[in-house]
């Protein structure tokens, strides 16, 4: 006969049986890019940090899930599509134009959808895409393209970019030679001097500059329209689970603010999961980076993913989009109400680097002992003489283009001294006009720091 | 009308006889052929890669395809969709990563899915027949008729395995499609991805033009209607 514990064990023990028969297999597969810095907040962070993981709901009809989280990384938002159309990712988190194409491929079949629900970051003006030329080559402006070869990855966002760059130039497509390459195989031309031009996405240019093997002569922007990145999820998934979409953007957010809290803690970790360097990856995530870390969906961004599938539709024929259909801020919604933050307010909260980064400090990244800010141009240079008179060894420094606030190398900046001192400069053209018009003189960092000692 | 309705029936159909006891009486060689078809295809593609980009391939990866096709069918709704994600579902991917620049980059690969291989054998089904039909021992149509079977043939072979091409190329948004193809071929990027809809199409004029091929090879000339 068993004793009342005994019954008592063996029913609780039948009772835990029970409720783990039942428990539900949740699977959330991600599918991120290491190799697009503007993904990382909702990719690689979450990932590593598995800020996702800490916010997945445990409580009422989640309370017995066991949770089975996977992340794939792709090069490029293509693949990630495929793979959400056969439902082997949920979530999907690409760029602008990858996330076009993900949302219209969808809404041309006939029982899939994909919701947009949450943006990672952006750029107002478009920075991150760039044309770059060899190092030394005499190319300084996008008008000097005319006849020249240009390569670029058709069909992603830097496309789009050169694109209307060049038309709003004055550039016709017949007057110069558009190539085909990927990121990889332009940058390697790039450096071995085979091509002209190439234009690319984030981080790809400023890693040819950290490299020295190529200089910007155009930013993305300056074409005005916002470069943005963001993260799509299955319709069907996100009606089943609402929560576990709002609990992505929830890790998305801290994500954002893990990178503002401590920048080079955050791309001295990011360089260690995608390969990129930290000094490229700084130059995005820094105070006064490219990129603005915000999840919250703009009207601006809906107008720029219009525009942008206006481009795609031309020249590449995809289907049509219904962006109400298509967009929704409900979980980025319920994830600021959880998080106890106003979605509004950030949602109307714009930065535009022009402005932001003015009054921002220049930086030298020491290799020993890290990075240090000088108010003035002058100081900034004056600290490099003394660093390099130590036999010091610096990874970067970096300087603010003075038309656009874009943060720069200031190994590939135009410094131009006039009678109040330096001012820098990303592109030539810039540099030399405020010059004429100052009576300055445009030179390199290396004249720069000359003048130092004369 | 009856009556010209029954000659084109029994035309047909004896045909079709004709076509069967063709295939029967060289089963083997007709299968042995279909069959290599399909290898020479892939390992022509592999090829095509290896040469174009100079490299060879340092990475493969095997899918679970079956599990796969299983999570398609129970997560789409619509039988439609259901067979286009499921034609497009790979098996097997052989290509090359590029190393030089983070954690790497699939510069480009070759894809393997069940349905295109399936459709490749199809195509070599349809090559071996017409090879048999048009072969000196079986041939029963004049020369003008075999000339355009083979020319006609060809341009159907040429049109399905085109269309058939599952290799992806990084600047292609690196997702296996038939225009890489195209693209790999020459033609510009931009309009090898416009021409990309125009896959299914493609493939099924060529299909239709090989079946012309074969029925036009089988056609008895006027002379050998004797039996």
């Amino acid at each position: 006969m068993l004793n009342r514990k005994q019954l008592v064990s063996i029913v609780s023990v039948m009772a835990v049986c029970a409720v783990n028969a039942h428990a539900e297999k949740i699977r959330i597969a991600v599918g991120h890019q290491s190799m697009c810095t503007d993904t990382y907040t909702a990719g690689i962070v979450v990932k590593e940090l598995k800020l996702l993981e800490k916010y997945l709901p445990t409580s009422g009809k989640y309370e017995t899930a066991e949770y089975d989280v996977s992340w794939s990384d792709y090069s490029s938002g293509g693949p990630i599509t495929n793979q959400m159309m056969a439902n082997k990712l949920n979530f999907g988190v690409m760029g602008d134009y990858p996330l076009i194409v993900n949302g219209a491929k969808f809404q041309a079949t006939d029982s899939l959808r994909t919701k947009y629900v949450a943006g990672t970051g952006y750029n107002l003006k478009g920075s991150g895409n760039a044309i770059v030329v060899p190092v030394d080559s005499d190319i300084y402006s996008i008008e000097e393209l005319r006849g020249k070869s240009v390569s670029v990855p058709v069909g992603s966002a830097a496309w789009g970019m050169l694109l209307k760059g060049m038309r709003d130039t004055g550039i016709k497509t017949s007057e110069y030679n558009l190539k085909n390459q990927s990121p990889a195989v332009g940058a390697a031309n790039i450096a071995a001097n085979k091509i002209d031009a190439h234009g690319d996405f984030c981080p790809w240019s400023e890693l040819m500059e950290f490299r020295g093997t190529g200089r910007k002569i155009y930013d993305g922007s300056e074409t005005g329209v916002p470069y943005l990145h963001g993260v799509v999820v299955r319709e069907d998934f996100a009606d089943q689970y609402p929560e576990i979409v709002t609990a992505f953007i929830k890790a998305v957010y801290e994500a954002g603010e893990w990178i503002r809290e401590d920048p080079v803690r955050a791309v001295d970790l990011m360089e260690k999961w995608t390969g990129v360097e930290k000094e490229v990856l700084y130059i995005y995530f820094s105070q006064g980076g490219h990129l603005t870390l915000d999840p919250t969906i703009k009207p601006q961004w809906v107008d720029a993913l219009k525009f942008n599938h206006g481009v795609l539709v031309q020249e590449k024929s995809i289907p049509v989009l219904d962006f109400d259909e298509w967009i929704t801020e409900d979980y980025l919604k319920a994830a600021y109400s959880d998080l106890g933050k106003d979605y509004q307010m950030e949602k109307d909260s714009v930065v535009d680097p022009a402005i932001e980064n003015s009054k921002l400090p220049m930086e030298i990244w020491h290799s020993r002992e890290g990075i240090s800010s000088y108010a003035s141009i002058d100081e900034f240079l004056i600290a490099i003489d003394q660093f390099r008179k130590t036999g010091a060894k610096l990874n970067a420094t970096y300087v603010y283009d003075i038309e656009t606030g874009l943060k720069l190398f200031g190994k590939t900046a135009f410094f131009v001294k006039t009678d109040s001192g330096f001012t820098t400069f990303l592109r030539k053209p810039d540099a030399d006009k405020f010059a004429l018009e100052k009576s300055g003189t445009v030179m390199d960092i290396e004249s720069a720091l000359a003048t130092l000692s004369s | 009308m009856e009556k010209i309705s029954a000659i084109v029936v029994r035309t047909m159909g004896e045909k079709l006889i004709f076509i069967a006891a063709t295939i029967r009486k060289d089963f083997w060689s007709w299968f042995v052929i279909s069959f290599s078809f399909t290898a020479i295809y892939y390992m022509v593609l592999m090829l095509g890669l290896i040469i174009r980009f100079d490299s060879l391939p340092n990475y493969v990866n095997a899918y679970g395809w079956i599990d796969n096709v299983r999570t398609i069918i129970q997560s789409t709704p619509s039988i439609t969709d259901t067979l286009i994600i499921i034609n497009d579902e790979w098996i097997f991917e052989v290509g090359f990563m590029n190393y030089d620049f983070g954690t790497g980059i699939s510069e480009w690969s070759l894809f393997l899915a069940p349905t295109k291989i399936l459709g490749v054998f199809l195509l070599g089904l349809l090559i071996a027949t017409n090879y048999l039909l048009l072969r000196p021992k079986n041939r029963v149509c004049n020369d003008v008729r075999a000339r355009t079977s083979v020319t006609a043939s060809g341009f159907g072979a040429l049109c399905v395995a085109l269309a058939s091409i599952t290799m992806s190329w990084v600047v292609c948004c690196s997702t296996p499609t038939w225009v890489v193809g195209l693209a790999m071929m020459g033609l510009g990027v931009s309009t090898s991805l416009w021409l990309e809809p125009m896959g299914v199409w493609v493939n099924l004029l060529g299909f239709g033009v090989l079946l012309i091929a074969i029925l036009s090879a089988a056609e008895r000339n006027r002379s050998s209607f004797t039996d």
